[in-house]
């Protein structure tokens, strides 16, 4: 490998250089002191920046008004996934009118690639991708969340619950 | 042989056909619901409308008989018209739960739905209620809101089971598929109910919401579960096998197949499986290794052994040509003639309960006995068992059965052969009593059925090949190899050591095992 070395007589007065970068950091500087409201940066961790809710995170699963999952375990998600990270086990509800609910819900959030198709595919609004989007963890954590990491998550108080509800769909006659 | 004409192409079929038999002779696409090449004509769905020239309305194909010189359309504006309309007249009262339904994938309806469904319904009434999940009977599931009402499984079980169980009660849109009073949807062909559902009203118990349909890949071969060897497909995906359906075969089975012969999948699954070969001395532990090392261990001792000291036992489980490789390994190079059949159940061999099932729960016993005629062998067990008493057999070669179920007497037998110094024990599935055995034990993994090419002679002397399906347990040895093996000949198969990571299609520039557990992260990602 060559490196490249600049030593004509030029390059020896590198000191206007050093000072033109320092008038634009002291510029910034007095810039940012009186009008402290439009900074660009954010303080990271006790500050965060807030995405438009259309913002594709974290998944969430839904739940009915009785708290029990939306998901009938219709594999339509992970027939979808493009990346196959959604693992799901169906299973037979004692009752007839649910008849069908995943008996485990898996998503690998390692291999996912958050594109959103899992949401689209699913006839009844039991996937979501959420808000949440920071969530970093040691080697030894699990990345494969289950069911309850995906529904009753404790920052989501009870889950996330979707405006047309089962009992009046039913009403209506869908 | 009257001559019509579908769709301008021209067809010669039999006398007395319908124009929905000419279409399927024809290779015509046409929908039909309620009509089933295996059952009579009831003509209640009206969805296989043709519009015949000459005639002023469309009609249906499966019940107007071709006639010399008729003009026969299906795909005509009128035609597509009606069966638009008719297929929103089914939808009327069906809940449309194809996610939850287990047909989805492979129901006419929905197939039916995308080409011709309106996608906007014009019917403003709820959807009439019925009853969900009920309980047919020991293997079947009703879900009366999905059916169409076409009468296919009524009409199987009053022509093709002619037990009576099912009926259709109540009238219009209430009307509903249930059992009579008392009774249970409990006969032996019960599954082929599933079979001909063209919709999810009837669902299997053994296969509901275990896989579905489109996670499956299917394969043609022959069921083992009894001499009859209907032709049938299984259902496989990575995980395994799922189902067994029955396909059309006029000489064997026709349409259908016994509730028995479904669960021959079972067996053939990892779990129940043995997965490497367990080789044992007098007194001492299992030890586990390759199929292939145990098979050459074993081929050590039987070059030593004298050659009226060694013995074989065959079950009819295996194909033509295994039986035949072994036999001759026997007869040419060990010199022996002392050849055995294990019969399971030979009181019961004669059975036949009418329509397929026979008692005689070996797909190849004619094969076997062809075989073993061929090489004019007529030992019998008493001798075997003679010879185990005295001691003068001291090592036996035991191609033991695959579907154990089948075979009452296995833990008997497994005692009675113990008495011999050496056994070898070719099997392909794990067993209680194996694991009890003491002596010089070696215990080799065989492929089943769906892993091997071959041939089944079934009780009529018919032979039927079949071809491998996928693979299971990929260290398993057919017969022919294991005979190959026992002879002290070389195989080339890939022979791995017991505790090696690496899959055995991996090149061997690929990253160590040692190397990937330094690398802990992306080594136990998948199980933390």
């Amino acid at each position: 490998m060559s490196v490249m070395q600049n030593n004509s007589e030029k390059a020896k007065w590198y000191l206007p250089g050093i000072l033109g970068g320092l008038w634009i950091t002291g510029k910034h500087l007095v810039k940012n002191l009186l009008n402290r409201n439009k900074m660009m940066t954010l303080n990271y961790p006790e500050e965060k920046y807030e995405y438009s809710p259309r913002f594709k995170g974290n998944h969430v699963l839904t739940v009915k008004k009785d708290g029990s999952l939306r998901c009938t375990a219709c594999m339509l998600c992970a027939t979808n996934c493009p990346a196959e990270c959604i693992t799901i086990t169906a299973a037979e509800h004692n009752n007839p009118e649910v008849e069908k609910f995943p008996i485990s819900y898996e998503i690998d959030i390692l291999r996912c690639v958050f594109c959103g198709f899992c949401e689209e595919a699913c006839p009844v609004d039991a996937i979501r991708l959420g808000p949440e989007w920071q969530t970093p963890a040691l080697n030894g954590s699990n990345f494969i969340y289950d069911i309850n990491h995906l529904a009753f998550r404790p920052n989501l108080k009870g889950g996330i619950q979707t405006h047309v509800d089962d009992e009046e769909r039913h009403k209506q006659g869908i | 042989m009257p001559k019509c004409t579908i769709n301008g192409k021209e067809v010669e079929v039999k006398e007395g056909s319908s124009i929905i038999e000419a279409m399927q002779v024809s290779g015509d696409r046409i929908a039909h619901y309620c009509w089933h090449p295996g059952l009579s004509v009831a003509g209640v769905c009206r969805v296989c409308m043709v519009e015949i020239e000459g005639n002023p309305r469309v009609q249906i194909a499966c019940n107007t008989a071709v006639t010399e010189g008729m003009k026969i359309n299906n795909t005509s504006d009128k035609v597509k018209d009606a069966v638009k309309w008719g297929l929103d007249f089914h939808l009327i009262n069906h809940p449309l739960d194809c996610p939850i339904c287990d047909q989805a994938g492979e129901c006419g309806l929905q197939d039916q739905y995308m080409e011709y469904g309106k996608y906007d319904p014009e019917m403003a009434e709820p959807k009439q209620k019925k009853h969900k999940v009920v309980d047919l009977g020991p293997t079947i599931v009703l879900d009366s809101e999905r059916c169409i009402l076409c009468s296919r499984c009524v009409r199987f079980t009053e022509e093709v089971s002619k037990t009576n169980e099912l009926g259709i009660f109540n009238r219009g849109d209430r009307s509903e598929i249930g059992t009579h009073d008392g009774m249970k949807l409990d006969n032996n062909y019960s599954l082929n109910t599933v079979d001909i559902c063209p919709v999810g009203a009837l669902t299997s118990k053994d296969f509901r919401f275990r896989q579905r349909a489109w996670y499956l890949k299917d394969a043609e071969t022959i069921c083992n579960g009894c001499s009859t060897g209907c032709n049938v497909k299984v259902y496989f995906n990575k995980e395994g096998f799922f189902r067994v359906k029955p396909t059309f075969n006029e000489q064997v089975n026709g349409h259908w197949m016994c509730d028995e012969g479904r669960n021959v999948y079972k067996f053939v699954n990892k779990e129940h499986r043995l997965l490497k070969a367990q080789v044992k001395g007098q007194g001492s532990s299992w030890t586990e290794m390759s199929a292939g090392a145990a098979a050459k261990a074993a081929a050590e001792v039987i070059k030593a052994a004298a050659a009226d000291s060694l013995a074989l036992v065959l079950t009819a489980q295996y194909s033509v040509e295994e039986f035949e490789a072994i036999v001759t390994t026997f007869v040419k190079d060990f010199k022996s003639n002392k050849i055995y059949f294990w019969i399971n159940n030979k009181e019961a061999f004669d059975n036949f309960d009418g329509l397929l099932v026979r008692g005689d729960k070996n797909p190849n016993t004619k094969g076997l006995l062809k075989v073993l005629e061929k090489h004019g062998i007529t030992a019998t067990w008493n001798e075997l068992s003679r010879g185990l008493k005295s001691g003068a057999i001291k090592t036996v070669v035991v191609a033991a059965p695959e579907n154990q179920v089948v075979f009452p007497d296995f833990a008997d037998r497994v005692k009675e052969l113990s008495q011999a110094q050496n056994l070898i024990w070719l099997q392909s599935g794990q067993n209680e009593a194996l694991k009890k055995l003491d002596g010089n034990v070696w215990l080799i993994p065989m492929k089943t059925f769906v892993e091997k090419d071959g041939t089944f002679i079934n009780h009529s002397g018919l032979e039927q090949k079949f071809k491998k399906v996928t693979l299971v347990v990929s260290e398993a040895l057919t017969l022919t190899e294991a005979a190959l093996l026992l002879a002290g000949k070389n195989l080339n198969i890939h022979a791995t050591s017991a505790n090696e990571f690496l899959p055995l299609n991996q090149r061997l520039d690929q990253v160590a095992v040692e190397a990937r557990k330094k690398n802990e992260f992306v080594f136990k990602r998948g199980n933390l």
